[in-house]
């Protein structure tokens, strides 16, 4: 079993989304919260047997309250520990209803539910001592003091500690399966063709959002691999250094191929193509091709005015060939794809029904 | 500053080894409510035998008293010279009649089953 004071082996960041408790509210013991290790490299994640901990979903007694004017403090007790948990309160319930409000008989029924959805409410964040808790929310260190940031919380009815009962059952099976199990995917996924997988599904993503961020409309794989904060992505995952030989090209060229494999997946994707009559190696970015998206945006124009496109629109087959025969022969139809989904979405154009679009 | 956590203790777990000040919780049956001496008895049968434990009211005051209901306590111990068991000064009393005992019974070895053997697998791997 890993212990926890071996404070080096802290997975890098870039993997924490690949153990499931990192996304998840882990359901962990106060004692725990209190005690594990906070991460070096990002503040506010902690460390529970390596697995990277978020946020945290407690149940527990309440044995302090403290109202502040936007906030409670709730000492929240598990029987394993004590914790502050910092809960908001909620606005809707400090506002007053409205007033003044013309009385038809469906708005009052509206208010009326309003007005039941803000007792339920104040009744649920009401919270005296004793009164049994469930917090979610994500943890941070106030005055050396570690507490909990609720996102959401609410009174707990558990008038014969069913709920309470149920949790200290459920909690150490949880922690047998899960918790107390180390993660050891990132290792794998590090050495071989996974990694390398992983790294290029990594790095089309940040080339992609580097390409709309700088609204780069065209680019060689080469001024790609000039950027730092990308070429960095492509080193750390190289996989295994023992075929690395120590020649100086070798690692160069690795970082060659796993961009290229990155633009290939782009150009799979539709997010770049390239243009017959340009440069072999020049790309274009969908997203920023003002011409390809006026050609289309013609094409639909000029077919909607005949009758026979004129109820339906035109079909997206049909405007493929007809950008095709006018502009670039070789467009893929993934491209094209993208090209209406975002003419759409700026309700430049309509779509109609399955495949068909009509501008007005 | 946070109370410590109070630690879940059987009824008959409870007596002059319990060190002075300790936060715990625990449960029984009210036999009896002293108004004037602020005092509770909150009882358990365990093994064809009958435990006791002393419960100082002093802080839940007022509180709805339901002679013969199941109650769960959390506060701390204290040793006076009058008894052997130390008193629970309670900071929470709460009626929980009609609670499955024996589950709340299992539930609480099994929680301490984990911690313990946590316990040894930890002290296993540092040394």
């Amino acid at each position: 079993m890993q212990s926890e004071s071996k404070d080096e082996e802290e997975t890098p960041s870039l993997h924490w989304g690949l153990d499931p408790v990192f996304s998840a509210f882990a359901r962990l013991y106060i004692k725990d919260i209190i005690e594990m290790r906070e991460s070096k490299q990002v503040p506010g994640i902690f460390f529970y047997n390596g697995h990277p901990v978020r946020q945290v979903d407690v149940v527990g007694i309440v044995v302090q309250r403290k109202e502040r004017d936007a906030f409670y403090n709730y000492g929240v007790d598990d029987s394993t520990g004590v914790i502050n948990c910092v809960c908001w309160k909620n606005p809707m319930v400090a506002e007053t209803p409205l007033s003044g409000h013309t009385s038809t008989p469906s708005s009052l029924t509206v208010f009326e539910q309003m007005k039941k959805l803000q007792e339920t409410v104040s009744q649920k964040t009401k919270l005296e001592i004793g009164d049994i808790v469930r917090v979610r929310g994500h943890i941070r260190t106030y005055r050396q003091q570690r507490e909990i940031q609720a996102s959401c919380y609410y009174k707990v009815d558990d008038p014969v500690c069913d709920v309470q009962i149920s949790r200290m059952l459920e909690l150490p099976c949880l922690y047998r399966e899960v918790y107390d199990k180390p993660f050891n995917c990132p290792e794998e996924i590090q050495s071989g063709l996974e990694g390398q997988n992983f790294s290029i599904r990594m790095l089309h993503e940040k080339v992609q959002g580097f390409l709309l961020e700088n609204k780069i409309q065209t680019f060689y794989q080469q001024e790609l691999e000039a950027v730092d904060s990308l070429v960095s992505l492509a080193g750390v995952h190289l996989p295994s250094p023992s075929c690395q030989e120590s020649k100086s090209n070798s690692s160069s060229k690795r970082i060659h191929s796993v961009f290229k494999e990155a633009v290939k997946m782009l150009q799979e994707k539709g997010v770049v193509f390239q243009k017959p009559g340009s440069s072999k190696d020049l790309y274009h970015v969908t997203d920023h091709d003002k011409e390809l998206f006026k050609v289309t945006l013609d094409v639909i124009r000029e077919d909607c005015r005949k009758p026979r496109h004129a109820e339906k629109g035109c079909h997206f087959l049909h405007v493929l060939t007809c950008v095709r025969q006018s502009y670039i022969p070789s467009l893929a139809e993934v491209v094209m794809h993208r090209v209406l989904e975002l003419l759409e979405s700026n309700s430049d154009v309509v779509s109609t029904m399955e495949g068909c679009y009509m501008v007005f | 500053m946070l109370p410590s956590a109070g630690v879940y203790y059987f009824p008959w777990e409870i007596n002059s080894s319990v060190p002075e000040g300790r936060t715990l919780r625990t449960f029984g049956r009210l036999c009896c409510y002293d108004l004037a001496r602020s005092e509770a008895i909150l009882t358990t049968q365990h093994d064809s035998a009958q435990y006791q434990v002393c419960v100082d009211t002093k802080f839940v005051e007022p509180f709805q008293a339901q002679v013969g209901s199941f109650y769960m306590v959390l506060g701390e111990t204290e040793h006076r010279e009058e008894t052997s068991s130390p008193v629970v000064k309670a900071r929470i009393l709460t009626c929980v009649e009609g609670m499955n005992v024996p589950l709340l019974e299992q539930a609480i070895q099994e929680q301490r089953k984990y911690f313990n053997e946590r316990e040894e697998q930890r002290g296993n791997g540092t040394s």
